[in-house]
């Protein structure tokens, strides 16, 4: 396959705003509908990337690597949405300061254990050892193959968050953002809802972490760091917090700014990318996400209320 | 008029609850059967406060509360619902969100009949409903509203409801219609009811018992026939 047209940075620069989009989704579901402020997007993404990356990496695998791929992959998956579990069932009935405390604290536990627990995880060195489960000839197009297949997975996600927009249970969801002490004298859906989003939010997550890691091929405490929630978060509330739409089209403008355009396209001085443009990029993150919130809660291209787009659906 | 067999529908005993440490039920005893108990007091007398620990959304302090035979005072919210007590909070008894039938699909997600028949229930009884079913709940007048979450607690297929202040702030002609719809309820359904009241000329007229509330503190229990002006005053006082 010939890929001279493509840029070896323009696969990297989408690649992030495909698994940030991803992330924004899967945080669609628990921010814009159920409002619950997931401050740890980033412990789950965490945990699934290197409960892959350790299974796959530390056991001498008696069949193929495909085989030891999937089951990892699966694994990564399944620890990260029992995770989500454990946390959602510890937060379910806490307040908004307590969300907050609860997941921040969460990710930054997954963060210690990444760096401390270096028998496993190899510490503050990282692991090595990631590969592609495949080999279709040079690093670009393995890289260009995998863009593909993750985006493949971003896509379903963005059908499941679709399906549950029609589901009771995503109307049980939109519920409970809007009226929290009412959906908890409701019993038990409204409890089973808040689990059940946090484990499936939180698998899902998993998932885009180890499948992250494998295109990083190497796992380091640096990638469990807070800017992948902001960045979520951001891409998010840009694209408006209501609706699916929102996390695409706000990954795509947020993700694709800084790590398409900015990387690629603006003449910078090179010695810019390695400090200052990664801290600008904090910044404005930081900044946009508190002026979005404080006035513009719905997100800035947000304002497609849910009402119209019922009336759209039932046609009145 | 209570005289049922088997356990009663809720005793609570030396309830105590509060916000913050501070507390507000001192010591209420509650035994209600199949009837309609209604919880009478003053702005600020604790009504709300009793019904949402009934419901268990504040915390109980001290003291127990057994619900159908058995103790509830240790589960929380999410499992008193499943058990059949429906909750229709003072304010905020709607989803904003969602319209009208969604919510009462909401409500409909416990219990066993089907969704349909107990829809077709609600809408016998609050006609107004069927016409407003795809109207965003947050766009409701207070009335609408009101028997939006009635009908929601409904569609639960509840035992025992537990009503606050159903009609505060609403047009008299709403206000008639309600208490209306509460006797309904409860002989047509057999659905008993706990009723948190201001107002007690009306509540006393669908009430079989009364329990008049002051101060957190229960001042009297009595059937509503033999409560007089003077206690209701008396516990009214603050
Ligand atoms: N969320 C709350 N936090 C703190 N105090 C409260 C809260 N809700 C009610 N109170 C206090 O509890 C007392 C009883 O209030 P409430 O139960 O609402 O009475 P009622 O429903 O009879 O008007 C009042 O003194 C009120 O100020
Ligand atoms: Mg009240």
């Amino acid at each position: 396959m010939n890929l001279d047209w493509l840029d070896a940075f323009l696969i990297s620069g989408l690649f992030s705003v495909v698994v940030i989009v991803g992330l924004g989704l899967l945080l669609h579901l628990q921010l814009g509908l159920t409002r619950i402020a997931n401050f740890g997007v980033v412990g789950f993404f965490g945990i699934g990337m290197y409960s892959f990356g350790v299974l796959f990496t530390k056991v001498d695998w008696p069949f193929g690597d495909f085989w030891a791929f999937l089951i990892s992959l699966a694994f990564g998956t399944f620890v990260a949405g029992l995770s989500g579990l454990l946390v959602g069932w510890l937060i379910a009935d806490l307040d908004e300061d307590g969300v907050l405390v609860g997941t921040l604290g969460f990710a930054t536990a997954v963060a210690i254990l990444a760096t401390t627990e270096d028998g496993l995880t190899g510490g503050a060195r990282g692991l090595g050892g990631l590969r592609f489960p495949y080999d279709v000839g040079s690093v670009k197009a393995d890289e260009f193959l995998w863009l593909i297949i993750v985006s493949i997975v971003v896509a379903l996600i963005l059908l499941y968050v679709w399906w549950v927009h029609r589901t009771p249970y995503g109307r049980l969801l939109i519920g409970i953002g809007g009226n929290e002490p009412l959906a908890r004298s409701l019993g038990k859906p409204a409890f089973r809802a808040k689990l059940w989003l946090f484990a499936v939010g939180s698998a899902g997550m998993g998932l885009l972490g180890a499948l992250f890691g494998v295109m990083e091929r190497f796992l380091a405490p640096e990638n469990l760091g807070i800017d992948v929630t902001l960045a979520a978060m951001v891409a998010l509330v840009i694209g408006g917090t209501a609706r699916a739409w929102g996390a695409v089209i706000g990954g795509f403008l947020v993700i694709g700014f800084f790590d398409i355009i900015v990387q690629s396209y603006l003449p910078f001085p090179r010695e810019w990318y390695g400090q200052a443009i990664p801290n600008i990029k904090q910044i404005v993150f930081g900044a946009v996400l508190i002026t979005v919130l404080l006035f513009r809660p719905l997100g800035i291209l947000g304002d497609m209320r849910r009402d119209k787009l019922m009336r759209r659906v039932h046609g009145g | 008029m209570s005289e049922t067999t088997g356990p009663r529908m809720l005793e609570a005993s030396g309830l105590r609850s509060g916000y913050h440490g501070v507390t507000v039920l001192k010591d209420i005893d509650l035994d209600v059967g199949n009837e309609v108990f209604t919880v009478l007091g003053a702005n600020g007398a604790g009504k709300t406060t009793l019904l949402a620990t009934l419901a268990r959304l504040v915390p109980l302090t001290s003291g127990s509360i057994v619900f159908r035979g058995d103790n509830v005072s240790a589960i929380p919210a999410f499992e008193t619902a499943a058990r059949g007590m429906g909750y229709v909070p003072q304010e905020r008894g709607v989803f904003p969100e969602l319209t009208v039938l969604e919510n009462l699909n909401v409500g409909g997600m416990i219990g066993e009949r089907s969704p349909e028949e107990r829809m077709r229930e609600v809408f016998d009884l609050f006609p107004d409903l069927e016409a407003l079913q795809g109207q965003m709940a947050g766009t409701l007048s207070g009335g609408e509203s009101r028997m939006v979450a009635c009908g929601r607690a409904l569609m639960q297929d509840p035992a025992l409801l537990l009503l606050d202040e159903p009609t505060a702030g609403l047009s008299p002609l709403y206000v008639d219609m309600f208490f209306e719809k509460i006797q309904e309820i409860h002989q047509d359904k057999g659905v008993s009811i706990i009723l948190a009241e201001q107002n007690a000329t009306k509540a006393l007229e669908v009430a079989d018992r009364v329990m008049v509330l002051s101060l957190g503190e229960s001042f009297a229990v009595k059937d509503a026939a033999e409560l007089t002006t003077d206690q209701l005053k008396e516990g009214y006082r603050i």
